[in-house]
């Protein structure tokens, strides 16, 4: 619009000049005939003006919805671009799951695949005990500083199914044993197949299904050393068993075929010494562990139980002999204060009974526990027979000070050890009673009554601290006293250890992880 | 004694008054979210009225074809609800955890409602995309899943070669130029039905998405009718998503009973009519009627008819090889 006017505004202009150019001169014909063309000439410029406005806005709207259409298409390439980068980025994440997982932590080091089918854990135990004896008669190489117990473990999974454990331990071992007290030696090493939780397989050296306090874990049992109910309890053992936890572990249940070992004995050969085996077995329930009752979820109870057969006399399944292969009872302090006397042998049935029982609650802890070992023995040469029936008992019990909560598998702080941030861990104090009886039937003709005690009476009062869920620090102290047993002047166990009674002082600084 | 026996007798109560709580893992497709959040909660109230028992589902969601191969690599699963029947027969093929006729366990081929495609288009259909010989215009962008991992995407696709199959009296090399066109349409493949709703629907991508009939009702429930329109074609495929126990898993978790219920009870009035409810189309008849203006008439072709059934359909289009690599390049 703006160009037609200039235009005619340019020939109007025109007009007026060349009027001016005629001057006054008088109207005539040419004139009149050239303002006649050049008024036909605007025309013609304002006719062409506007065919060239209606050409322009004609072309207009064709190139705004080209750009439009520019611009849409560059959009949807820049959504595109975008929502490939997060297809990407998901695809990447998902690659990381099913990565291989590297796990490090106060449960061990631990590798697994992306489905944790394949999964190897690596642990490990170490504990540097001492143990400081008082009034001891001078016993010799009793008062110690040791390394107690020194296991690298390997557990793990294969194809989803198969867990396995290999646990060598490098530490003292076997408590008096002298062959296996410096010898490094398989402690646990079993496949075991895990259907479901309520149906398990398990085959190799491990612990039987006998005894509660053996078979709670070296790292969390309350005391340096096991009670006098685990003389009467057979230790690991080669063999199978059929295990498993129903209804969420409110029933357990386990029973097994061993090689069969010794009372408070394990198999340190890995293998069998006769033809005949041991029958394991132990129910424990825990009735109320579904419930909603909290004060009795962790109340437990059962029964386990041996029974084996010896077709032939033998002397490694008996505690015998002082010095021999295999230890007889023992005392808080490891000492041996009753042994066979030298040549008797176990021939026959030996059975084993062990009602047991425990209850945690908030920082409580107790543990009971019975056992019954009735085991028949013969003089070599079987002119003289018995049928001998040992006995013993412990109740234990713990009280987190701090107030943390006590289970079967330990306490962990609150607050680990950090003194620079006020963290101190946790504190618990325990005690512990417990007596064994021999079969006083075993006396004279197959123990000698000046040499072991016919029974044994202990009680321990302990502190232990957890500065975190790997590290924890013990000190207790054990008085053992003896009924029968040695004579004061004897120097070798077991009448110097049964003489008099037993005072020890232990500590321990433990790693567990 | 006696203290004995009242403590086992007590604690034989304390054990049989706690009722079993069961839990169940369905391992299903990707658009099934909806669907079995809220059959869970209606079995779950079923089976503890009819056993006592709670029964606690976990659900797993992704493309119909990776999550088969995650139930093949040990997935415990102990129903898969899939997209289509030869996912599950790879399952028991290649795990050999189910039977090779776990089809012929429950009625229906064991496929408790059905589906099919349609196009979820922006509103006002600005393409005019109305059949499927719209979706090979060169200025249309088509979204949809890639049917190596996707069961809806492998539906789709076969709803759009059945199209061109029946347009082009079966030549089978005209349907193959028009499934060409199509993919060179298709700007970018998701894994599985729910991200290329996503994609379209989230992401404003594309013109048109090849969608379950549910999914593209949810997206307008959840999107809004005022930005999605849904266009059913003349003609699409008959969608059937079957069911099944994974027998081995069930047992060895204990499960058989339960599952074999779980899958049962789709089939009862309440679970076919939460299945239309969440835009499946019901076998009850019944039901189906009752729903019926959910459901837009269509002619559906099947894969048996169209394809001679799923594994040769498998063979021919989506094996390593098969047509769609022949065909699409991205």
């Amino acid at each position: 619009m703006k160009i037609n006017q200039l235009l005619i505004a340019t020939f109007v202009g025109a007009q007026f000049t060349v009027t001016a150019l005629a001057g006054d001169a008088t109207t005539n014909s040419t004139e009149a005939a050239e303002i006649e063309v050049l008024k036909q000439e605007i025309q013609k410029l304002d006719q062409k003006v506007s065919e060239i406005e209606t050409q322009h806005q004609a072309q207009q709207p064709v190139a705004d919805s080209a750009d439009k259409q520019q611009i849409q298409d560059l959009d949807q390439k820049v959504r595109i671009l975008s929502r490939e980068r997060e297809l990407d980025q998901d695809a990447a994440a998902t690659a990381a799951k099913s990565a291989p997982k590297i796990t490090l932590g106060s449960g061990g080091f631990g590798f697994s695949s992306s489905d944790s089918n394949f999964v190897a854990t690596i642990h490990g135990l170490i504990q540097v005990d001492s143990r400081t004896f008082s009034q001891d008669n001078h016993i010799q190489g009793n008062d110690s500083i040791l390394l107690r117990r020194a296991r690298p473990i390997i557990t793990g999974t294969v194809y989803h199914d198969f867990d396995f454990n290999f646990t060598p331990e490098f530490g003292n071992g076997t408590p008096g044993a002298a062959s296996a007290a410096t010898t490094p030696s398989i402690y646990d090493a079993y496949i075991n197949y895990h259907y479901s939780p309520w149906f398990q397989i398990e085959a190799g050296k491990f612990k039987p299904p006998v005894g509660l306090e053996y078979l709670q874990s070296d790292t969390y049992t309350l005391f340096n050393e096991r009670s006098l109910v685990t003389d009467l309890i057979p230790g690991r053992d080669v063999g199978f068993e059929l295990h498993g936890d129903i209804v969420g572990g409110v029933v357990s249940y386990a029973v097994g075929i061993f090689n069969g070992v010794g009372d408070g004995q394990k198999n340190t050969s890995n293998i069998g010494f006769q033809n005949d085996r041991e029958f394991d077995g132990r129910l424990f329930l825990q009735p109320f562990k579904a419930t909603s009752i909290a004060a009795l979820q962790n109340f437990g109870f059962g029964v386990g139980g041996s029974w084996g057969s010896s077709s032939i006399t033998n002397t490694l399944d008996l505690p015998n002999t002082t010095g021999g292969s295999n230890p007889g009872f023992y005392t808080d302090g490891q000492q041996q204060f009753f042994a066979y006397r030298s040549g008797i042998v176990a021939a026959n049935s030996h059975w084993r009974l062990s009602p047991q029982a425990y209850y945690y609650y908030g920082p409580l802890s107790l543990l009971a526990e019975y056992a019954i070992s009735d085991q028949q023995v013969s003089t070599n040469g079987l002119t003289h027979s018995a049928d001998l029936q040992n006995t013993a008992w412990e109740i234990s019990g713990g009280w987190v000070l701090t107030g943390e909560d006590a289970t079967f598998n330990g306490v962990t702080p609150r607050h680990v050890f950090d003194p620079r941030n006020g963290g101190w861990g946790a504190l618990q104090v325990v005690a512990r009673y417990a007596e064994l009886n021999v079969d006083k039937a075993a006396f004279p003709l197959f123990a000698d009554p000046t040499a072991s005690a016919s029974g044994a009476q202990a009680w321990s009062l302990g502190l232990n601290w957890y500065l975190n869920k790997n590290i924890r620090v013990n000190a207790s102290y054990s008085h053992t006293t003896f009924t029968g047993g040695g004579a004061a002047s004897a120097t070798t166990a077991p009448a110097s250890v049964s003489s008099h009674p037993e005072d020890v002082f232990f500590t321990r600084v433990q790693l567990s992880f | 004694m006696k203290i004995f026996l009242k403590i086992l007798l007590a604690s034989s109560l304390a054990i049989s008054a706690s009722a079993k709580e069961i839990k169940l893992l369905n391992v299903s497709y990707d658009p099934t979210r909806e669907l079995y959040t809220e059959y869970n909660a209606a079995f779950a109230k079923y089976w503890k009225a009819k056993s006592g028992d709670d029964v606690s589902i976990s659900q797993s969601h992704g493309g119909s074809g990776k999550q088969a191969q995650s139930v093949i690599a040990g997935l415990e699963a102990d129903v898969v609800t899939l997209a289509l029947s030869y996912d599950i027969d790879a399952i028991s093929q290649q795990a050999k955890i189910l039977p090779a006729d776990w089809q012929k366990r429950l009625p229906n081929n064991s496929t408790p409602y059905t589906s099919t495609i349609v196009f979820l288009v922006r509103k006002g259909n600005p393409k005019g995309i109305k059949d499927w010989d719209d979706l090979v215009k060169k200025d249309v962008s088509v979204v949809v899943p890639n049917p190596k991992t996707s069961g809806g995407a492998r539906w789709a696709y076969l709803a759009a070669y059945a199209y061109a199959l029946e347009t082009y009296g079966h030549d089978d090399a005209k349907a193959k130029n028009y499934i060409t066109k199509l993919y060179k349409n298709v700007p970018i493949l998701d894994s599985g039905a729910r991200g290329s709703t996503i994609t379209f629907a989230q992401r404003g991508i594309g013109d048109v998405l090849l969608a379950w009939e549910n999914e593209a009702h949810l997206a307008l429930k959840e999107f809004g009718d005022d930005k999605f329109e849904i266009v059913t074609p003349p003609l699409s495929i008959l969608a059937e998503p079957p069911v099944a126990v994974v027998d081995k898993n069930a047992k060895r978790h204990g499960t058989m009973e339960v599952a074999t219920a779980y899958l049962n009870y789709l089939y009862s009035d309440e679970g076919q009519e939460i299945a239309a409810k969440n835009f499946y189309r019901p076998r009850n008849q019944d039901i189906a009627a009752k729903y019926a203006a959910n459901f837009t008439q269509l002619k559906l072709v099947t894969v048996d008819q169209e394809f001679g059934g799923w594994t040769k359909a498998q063979a021919t289009h989506f094996a390593d090889g098969g047509v769609f690599d022949q065909i699409y390049q991205p």
